[in-house]
């Protein structure tokens, strides 16, 4: 068997490439291209344009795949294929694995980026669509040394998470809403987390941890 | 007793991880050259599969691997494959395509050709059970875990026997218990109800898919997965992969969720490692919603009918109960068993009768849910209770009061006693803060088209095991390091209960590391992380591993001053004598001297009753400091109980059939509170899944074809922000059980169904008392029942609308 | 079955309606234009839709942004939810399409969708949804409208081979206020009114709006006549967040002296269109606003109901929420 070599556990995926990584990203790369050149389409049962078939490879006009994205506050260059979604490039490219995936169908929250300044499901937003607008992420929270933004702090006062996994998504939805809305009651922080689902149900204490953070920020 | 960490908050050590995003779940995992598998799953909820054709998909470039049924073990009796060339469930895993990226593993599966023959299916068990009705498994129609695969039909009499709306009593049990005299007790009742009833099965649906990633390396395999528990899954996940438990490296820092479905092994996770061995190269399966809904498990569907007899003192004469469940095509899970004990220890009946039979459905494999038939069977008894007591005209609570288990409980068919039950104290902690004698005259209070509702509701389930083992080690910087091989679902009691060691051997927490979520942190042999156990079950293993330790720290000062044992003791993580206060060594020192000692002191030698998982660990790390390990052999001669009540109050609009809660309060009996906040979370998030049971939740499946309704969230409807209060209250009754060290006890389960029960009871109370015979209650029923028209769904009909 | 990752596409972003348009006839049936893409991206992921391009409108700016017109207000086709449900003149004047928009899905939906996407999506019935092969996806059976068929979220109304109803929220609100919704295609400009801009299996069992190949919704316009009405907006779902309306109801009642003097309500949920209750409208117009003329109005909304085997509670529901539109209004 040949050698899987090491896993990149923790946080050796988050900012810079670890060793190896970037063989896996290269591999990545000249596939795809390899694909696209051979690639069937299957016919579509399109139905809101009506003329001719699909063109071959790349076409005129359409998207260039290497785009800078604005992540976190840092110009990120990254090569995106036409149909990735923004939850993908951001765990799958960027290696930030703190957007979660569990419905990928813009049903759950758990992927919760904000994009300039708004709340967005980022498993059912293509990246190109993003543009030169500022992506923030759960990543991109912690101060230059490591320190927890406030609202970090309070959803750990608070004992906000249970399982954690809807966790980073509560937090952006948290803080888009003391953005917009710096005292927000009780209700008001409710409405705004609404499209954040926790299947293990701790929405009181996540809506405690909100609160909480108000107070503080 | 006043401790100084037990029953205090504190910073659980992995919560930092999850709110900055660095908690590592599964598939946050990566390798090195990995490659992603995508697995074909059956169209078809019964069929035989034949001729797979995968040359077109391999001749793509970026595939790299196939796998299939061939290629990993068959599985005996009723038990579930990894992969098969027979689905039973539309959803089921037929193989897998193993590819460089996950869109070509996606077209790759478009490619493969294969011949897929329908076979006859069956969602409805009372069909399965009629005389020449379909088997979901060529071999037969019942199992069960213990009941092995069988057919069984009962007889066109039996059916005949009965009114079509309702439920056959004479049909043949596989489960069957009673006790007392039951035609005597009933005799005895004031009144006697007899009802047939439903209840829906509902997906887990945990947020985190059960996504795995595997690699081998030296003989050994390594795999990420998705799991409630740690320990508890080595021996099983390794013989799904078919290797011994010491090759496999297991790693599941981190679980978004599991319920029950995560709890123990599971087959679809070795999928990764046998794909990974036959390619050679680390592969990460990333499970999708829809998948994690065919895979992710569901909660067993019953169908069935109590008859109940209330004296008119309101005492529990007599329970006549028979419970046919729904298991999906595999071994399920004996929802049907618990639901029955549950009725037995919750109102305490004079004679009761349980006969009950697991029925196999073509419909994605049933498990464990938090609660599993506690919480099912409590929405069916509770309303039921309610009913008498209008009738006898006696206050809700106090029924309860008056059939409530106490210390003196025996309960199930085995009779079995209490360690401890204070459901009494639950129900008045309970109706004190809900204030309950001002808030049930609101009953039925009109405001335009809406009107209150009141209910309180109770549920149960067991709390705990012994004969687990324990391991501690002080390290020679004076570091308490708490191995726990229980596993992380998200409760915090992994920590909660390392706080016991802390506690026994008084060291501060800051100086606790707690060792867990990873085999090569060498932890001992644990059980599984679910059924409300772990507080009670690991509070007692780390006690004796602690215990051990604290012995073993009198004995190195003996050795070291003079003297007996007896003359020194433990304080500021230091041993001393009680006599001269400078003879006294660090926790740091001691350890040092463990290790200069060898021995028993240094985990060189070990009690031969460790399970051997245990006893490689304390092996592995022998030598490095001062070993405490041991075996739970404390005293269990009863079954600890946890026990739950929950008050709600509603407004229901009786033209819309939507209702708001607008108040809840849950209290818990589990013995002594270990983790104030964490046992509110608990509380609270029980309620969350106990709304959604009573009232949203549901699987429905088309009987033409078998195809589900309900695959994504938006369908399974389990409860948002705002379907729920955004404060609700909780309370524990905090008094110590006697078969615990600490008095600790567990609670996950019933905090759900306490809060399903009261709200199915309030919304029967706006409606006048109206009984649905069926969970969960949608607003389809609630409209229906008001305009006193036909309900859609035909009485004793399942999986539908 | 369990389909996840999209098939391959060429993505385009034309910064003006002419570069969309043009687009548009040059691909045919194989593109595909997406705003918000909310109700598209699950469709692609599910591979039941597999569009060989798509069209990103998101960049064309002209189709952006809520402007007040001397005969009303004009809503561009990517307004987002959340600017619909938030903004000012909105509020004030058509309070009905502001609180429809707050009950739209789930904030994160409302910030991304857009007004054009959520009265273009398609119908939510599970089958069709499932990708297996109904009238609606071209197929020669509905699954839903047969004696074992689950169709509890169905519709009373307009059957024809197909069962299924409009989902949006927006939809019934815009019908009440008399929306024009401006299409733009090769030729220039049509505008269509609500009411006529869906369309029910009768007329085409494929689409859901007169939208025709290689034109594109740019803009909503809504007239000034029903500015500062009564209105009611009322959504029933099984969930609060994140759900379609088992029945919705939305109104707008002008009263003089509680008289009523004009009325316009359209409910979600029954028809494969939002459907003008314009009997209810007969009863009540001219009549008192009060119970009376609520009860006997919400008495005709059903009229003319064909129930299917799981949704005879729909008519209990849409009587009651034309009962309150009427009387809570």
């Amino acid at each position: 068997m040949k050698d899987p070599t090491t896993y990149f556990p923790g946080d050796s995926l988050n900012e810079a490439d670890p060793p190896g990584l970037s063989a896996f990203r290269s591999s990545r790369r000249a596939f795809i291209k390899g694909v696209i050149a051979s690639g069937a389409v299957a016919a579509s049962s399109g139905y809101l344009l009506s003329g001719c078939a699909p063109g071959e490879g790349p076409a005129a006009g359409s998207v260039e795949r290497l785009i800078s994205l604005n992540v976190n506050g840092r110009i990120r260059r990254v090569d995106v294929l036409p149909n990735e979604t923004l939850a993908m490039t951001l765990r799958y490219k960027l290696g930030l694995t703190g957007t979660k995936l569990a419905c990928d169908r813009g049903e759950c929250g758990a992927c919760t980026v904000v994009i300039d300044g708004m709340t967005n499901y980022s498993c059912s937003t293509l990246t190109h669509t993003v543009g030169s607008r500022s992506v923030r992420t759960i990543e991109g929270l912690e101060g230059p040394d490591g320190e927890l933004h406030p609202i970090q702090q309070a959803f750990i006062d608070e004992l906000g998470p249970q399982c954690g996994f809807c966790t980073p998504g509560q937090i952006m939805s948290t803080v888009v809403l003391l953005e917009r809305n710096p005292k927000p009651t009780r209700d008001e922080a409710r409405r705004a987390l609404s499209g954040n689902l926790c299947r293990c149900g701790a929405y009181d204490h996540y809506l405690n941890s909100v609160m909480r953070a108000a107070e503080v920020i | 007793m006043a401790y100084s960490l037990i029953g205090k908050d504190f910073t659980p050590p992995d919560i930092r991880g999850k709110v900055t995003g660095k908690a590592k779940y599964a598939e946050d995992f990566s390798a090195a050259g990995m490659v992603y598998c995508k697995m074909l799953l059956s169209p078809m909820p019964h069929a035989q599969v034949s001729n797979i054709d995968v040359s077109d998909a391999m001749s793509m470039d970026g595939v790299v691997g196939v796998l299939t049924a061939d290629d990993v073990p068959a599985m005996d009796g009723a038990a579930q494959a990894i992969l098969t060339n027979t689905p039973r469930y539309v959803g089921a895993p037929i193989l897998a395509v193993a590819a460089i990226d996950e869109t070509t593993a996606a077209d790759a599966l478009e490619k493969i050709r294969y011949d897929i023959e329908p076979l006859d299916f069956v969602l409805d068990p009372l069909q399965s059970l009629y005389p020449g009705g379909t088997n979901a498994q060529a071999a037969g129609n019942v199992a069960s875990m213990g009941i092995p695969l069988q057919e069984i039909k009962w007889t066109a009499r039996d059916f005949a026997s009965a009114d079509p709306d309702q439920f056959p009593m004479t049909g043949k049990a596989v489960s069957e218990w009673s006790y007392g005299d039951l035609e005597k007790s009933f005799s005895e009742a004031a009144v006697v109800y007899d009802e047939s009833f439903v209840t829906a099965s509902n997906s887990h649906h945990s947020m985190e898919p059960r996504s795995a990633m595997s690699y081998w390396e030296n003989g050994k395999c390594f795999l990420f997965g998705s799991s409630q528990s740690q320990s508890f899954m080595i021996p099983g996940l390794a013989a799904y992969i078919g290797i011994e438990p010491r090759d496999l490296v297991y790693i599941a820092e981190y679980c978004g969720g599991g319920f029950g479905s995560k709890g123990a092994a599971y087959p679809i996770m070795a999928l990764p490692a046998h794909m990974s061995k036959k390619i050679g190269r680390p592969v990460m399966m990333r499970i999708s919603r829809a998948e994690e809904y065919y895979l992710g498990s569901n909660r067993a569907g019953f169908q069935g009918r109590v008859k109940l007899g209330v004296a008119s003192s309101g005492k529990v004469t007599a329970v006549d109960l028979y419970i046919v469940q729904s298991s999906g095509p595999h071994n399920g899970y004996p929802d049907f068993n618990s639901a029955a004990g549950a009725v037995s220890i919750c109102y305490q009946p004079n004679a009761m009768q349980y006969r009950g039979i697991p029925i196999l459905t073509n419909t994605p494999p049933g498990g464990a849910q938090r609660g599993p038939g506690q919480n099912q069977i409590a929405m069916v008894m509770e309303p039921l209770l309610d009913k008498a007591a209008r009738e006898l005209g006696i206050d809700r609570l106090e029924i309860r009061r008056i059939n409530a288990p106490n210390n003196d409980t025996i309960f199930g068919g085995r009779q079995r006693a209490v360690t401890s039950a204070y459901q009494t104290e639950a129900l008045n902690k309970g109706a004190l803060a809900f204030n309950w004698e001002r808030t049930k005259k609101r009953s039925g209070e009109r405001n335009g088209s809406k009107v209150i509702g009141v209910g309180v509701g109770q549920a149960y389930h067991s709390a705990g095991a012994a004969g687990f083992d324990g391991l501690v080690r002080i390290a020679p910087d004076g570091r308490l390091h708490i191995h726990s091989g229980i596993g992380n679902l998200g409760t915090y009691s992994y920590a909660a209960t390392s706080r016991v060691v802390a506690e026994v051997l008084q060291c501060k927490w800051e100086n606790c590391v707690i060792e867990r979520g990873d085999t090569r942190k060498h932890l001992p042999w644990n059980f599984g992380q679910f059924g409300s156990n772990t507080s009670f079950t690991m509070s007692r293993s780390n006690h004796a591993a602690a215990m051990d330790a604290r012995q073993k720290l009198l004995e190195i000062a003996a050795a070291e001053f003079g003297g007996s044992v007896d003359e020194y003791d433990i304080g500021e993580e230091t041993v001393f004598s009680k006599a001269d206060a400078t003879k006294r060594l660090s926790y740091a020192q001691a350890a040092q001297r463990a290790i200069d000692m060898g021995g028993k002191y240094a985990g060189h030698e070990i009690p031969d009753d460790l399970n051997p998982m245990t006893s490689a660990s304390a092996k592995a790390i022998a030598g490095s400091g001062l070993i405490g390990v041991a075996k739970d052999n404390y005293a269990l001669d009863a079954t600890p109980p946890a026990l739950a009540a929950g008050f709600m109050v509603i407004e229901l609009d009786t033209e819309t059939g939507r209702f708001e809660i607008l108040d809840y309060n849950g209290v818990i009996d589990c013995g002594t509170v270990i983790h104030p906040l964490g046992l509110a979370s608990q509380v609270k998030g029980g309620a969350v899944m106990g709304i959604g049971l009573a009232t949203t939740e549901r699987i429905v499946y088309d009987p033409q074809n078998g195809l589900a309704a309900n695959v994504g969230f938006n369908q399974a409807k389990p409860p948002s922000y705002l379907d729920v209060p955004s404060t609700l209250g909780t309370d524990a009754v905090n008094i110590a059980d006697p078969q615990n060290p600490m008095g600790i006890r567990g609670m996950g389960e019933p905090v759900m169904g306490c809060a399903a029960s009261a709200l199915i009871c309030a919304i029967s109370d706006a409606l006048g008392g109206h009984y649905f015979n069926r969970t969960p209650i949608v607003p389809d029923m609630i409209i229906n029942a008001i305009a006193e028209r036909k309900q859609s769904h035909k009485p004793l009909q399942v999986y539908t609308f | 079955m369990a389909k996840d990752m999209m098939t391959r596409f060429e993505l385009y972003q034309p910064a003006d309606i002419a570069g969309a348009l043009e687009l548009a006839g040059k691909l045919g049936p194989d593109g595909w234009l997406i705003a918000g893409g909310q109700d598209s991206l699950d469709w692609f992921k599910d591979r039941a839709k597999r569009p060989g391009a798509v069209v990103d409108l998101s960049r064309i700016e002209s189709m952006r942004g809520i402007r007040e017109t001397d005969s009303g207000l004009e809503i561009g086709a990517l307004a987002t939810v959340t600017e619909i449900e938030e903004n000012t003149l909105i509020k004030s004047r058509y309070a009905v399409l502001a609180d429809a928009a707050s009950r739209v899905a789930s904030p994160q939906i409302r910030n991304v969708g857009t007004i054009g996407g959520n009265v273009c999506q398609d119908t939510r019935c599970w089958y069709y949804r499932s990708g297996i092969d109904c009238y609606r996806a071209g197929g020669s059976t509905c699954y839903a409208d047969t004696p074992e068929g689950m169709n509890r979220e169905h519709c009373l109304f307009g059957a024809d081979r197909c069962v299924a109803v409009s989902p949006s929220d927006l939809a019934p609100a815009l019908v009440v206020l008399d929306a024009s919704m401006v299409i733009q295609n090769k030729a220039g400009e049509r505008t269509v009114s609500a009411q006529d801009f869906f369309i029910g299996p009768d007329t085409d069992i494929e689409r859901m709006t007169v939208i025709e190949a290689g034109e594109i919704l740019t803009a909503i316009r809504i007239p000034n006549t029903w500015a500062g009405a009564r209105f009611y907006f009322e959504k029933v779902a099984d969930r609060n967040t994140w759900d379609f309306a088992l029945v919705n109801v939305a109104a707008a009642i002008q009263v003089e002296n509680d008289i009523i003097q004009d009325i316009r309500i359209a409910c979600g949920g029954v028809e494969c269109v939002p459907r003008r209750m314009s009997v209810a409208e007969d009863i009540a117009r001219g009549s008192a606003k009060n119970e009376e003329t609520a009860r006997l109005a919400a008495g005709s909304a059903a009229r003319g109901a064909v129930p299917l085997n799981y949704n005879h509670f729909k008519i209990s529901l849409l009587e009651n929420l034309v009962l309150r539109a009427i009387r809570d209004s």
